[in-house]
């Protein structure tokens, strides 16, 4: 008996791929073999009903749906749509990360008080007392000085009349740029200090406690101003608004 | 894609549809046929001009075939999981006859063995067309076509029962 037949070569008889020569051959060698022969009498069969069963189904493909001229322009409009929600997630991510950063911004200002700095230099510089770098004897330089940092805010007031003396001043550094804290003395000791920068967006006009201390602050042209001392001391009620028509 | 590519593709359509529909069955076909071809529209340029458009359509639509059956099957797999539902068996042992039962027998069979059973015996690919639109070497198409030849067989033995054991050849 021969060798059975390689199934490589028993399929491509069943799919008709063999010359004549080759097909003889193999038609020989399963008459010798009823049992591979009906296997592959199986399959032949199987896949006559396959091409039946599937043949009906040659015709409808041609529908309109499936040409690419329509498919191309459906894919245009899904992409056309596709960006435009794109552009909408971005508009609604670009809206509320604006809304969010105002609101850090809002919460942020309030967070910080208005002339918190002028606060925390009377308390370091004034209510130490630290000599100061321009004495009386500097006036003139420091009068320099803040003019040419201010202008003609910078004008270092008199306040002798209401019975504060100059004591000095102290150059400053703020992040908003160049501040100066002027110190002023009563014959009691009590020490006042005006504070001068350049005014930010959310300097305003008011007055406020800090522990012991009263602040009260305003702006004029580019320059904040604030006028700080112990909170019982009634002639800073008196004197603000004087220096606030002077500047 | 010039007009002559165009002209080439409209006439794969049937055959293209019949390979979806043999996948997918009669429900699936259409919108797998579709979102086929849409991948095929966009990637068309980036396809290389010697290869064969024929297997590359093909291989396209298998493709997409078997990422859709496998997030099904995820899917199903997640499903069960949280007992939402028990896998749904086939409706399989039903005695059809004819054609209708030979398509019972035929959706029966892993799908690999469908396309490739498709491709060969109902679209007349060669076994190397095949074995490039499936993504496979052509020895692996070979002993496929062999399980997929006796495993419809012996389906068949089942709901055929007239099928004499004996047979002369043709």
């Amino acid at each position: 008996m021969n060798d059975p037949l390689p199934e490589d070569l028993l399929h491509a008889y069943v799919d008709g791929r063999l010359d004549a020569q080759r097909r003889a051959e193999v038609e020989a060698c399963l008459q010798r073999d009823p049992l591979q022969a009906q296997r592959v009498a199986d399959w032949k069969r199987d896949a006559e009903r396959l091409r039946a069963l599937f043949a009906d189904t040659r015709a409808d493909a041609s529908a309109a749906a499936w040409q690419p001229g329509r498919l191309r322009r459906r894919l245009r409009r899904r992409r056309r749509l596709w960006l435009a929600a794109a552009a909408a997630w971005l508009l609604a991510l670009g809206l509320g990360g604006t809304a969010g950063w105002f609101w850090r911004e809002q919460r942020l200002a309030a967070e910080r008080l208005p002339m918190a700095d002028a606060v925390a230099a009377y308390r370091l510089f004034a209510g130490a007392g630290l000599p100061m770098e321009f004495d009386p004897p500097r006036r003139a330089a420091l009068q320099a000085w803040l003019h040419a940092q201010f202008g003609a805010a910078g004008d270092v007031p008199d306040l002798e009349p209401h019975g504060f003396r100059l004591q000095g001043g102290r150059a400053l550094s703020t992040p908003e740029g160049a501040a100066a804290l002027l110190v002023y003395e009563d014959p009691a000791g009590t020490r006042i200090a005006l504070y001068l920068r350049p005014r930010t967006r959310q300097t305003l006009a008011g007055e406020r406690r800090d522990g012991r201390l009263l602040a009260q602050y305003w702006a004029e042209g580019d320059t904040a101003f604030a006028l700080v001392g112990p909170a019982t001391q009634t002639p800073l009620h008196r004197i603000a608004p004087l220096l606030q028509g002077a500047g | 894609m010039d007009e002559s590519d165009e002209e080439r593709l409209r006439a794969l359509l049937p055959r293209l549809r019949r390979f979806a529909r043999s996948l997918a069955g009669d429900d699936g076909a259409d919108d797998l046929l579709q979102s086929a071809l849409e991948r095929a529209l966009r990637r068309w340029d980036s396809r290389r001009e010697d290869g064969d458009l024929q297997a590359w359509l093909f291989a396209i639509v298998y493709r997409r075939f078997v990422d859709e059956y496998q997030r099904a099957a995820r899917w199903q797999r997640v499903r069960a999981l949280f007992g939402l539902q028990q896998e749904t068996a086939a409706p399989s042992a039903e005695r059809i006859h004819g054609s209708r039962a030979l398509l019972a027998e035929f959706r029966r069979l892993p799908h690999e063995q469908r396309a490739l059973l498709l491709l060969i015996s109902v679209e007349g690919l060669s076994y190397a067309e095949a074995a490039a639109a499936l993504g496979l070497p052509v020895g692996t198409v070979m002993s496929r076509l062999s399980r997929a030849r006796e495993r419809l067989r012996r389906l068949g033995e089942g709901t055929t029962p007239g099928t004499p054991a004996l047979r002369a050849l043709p």
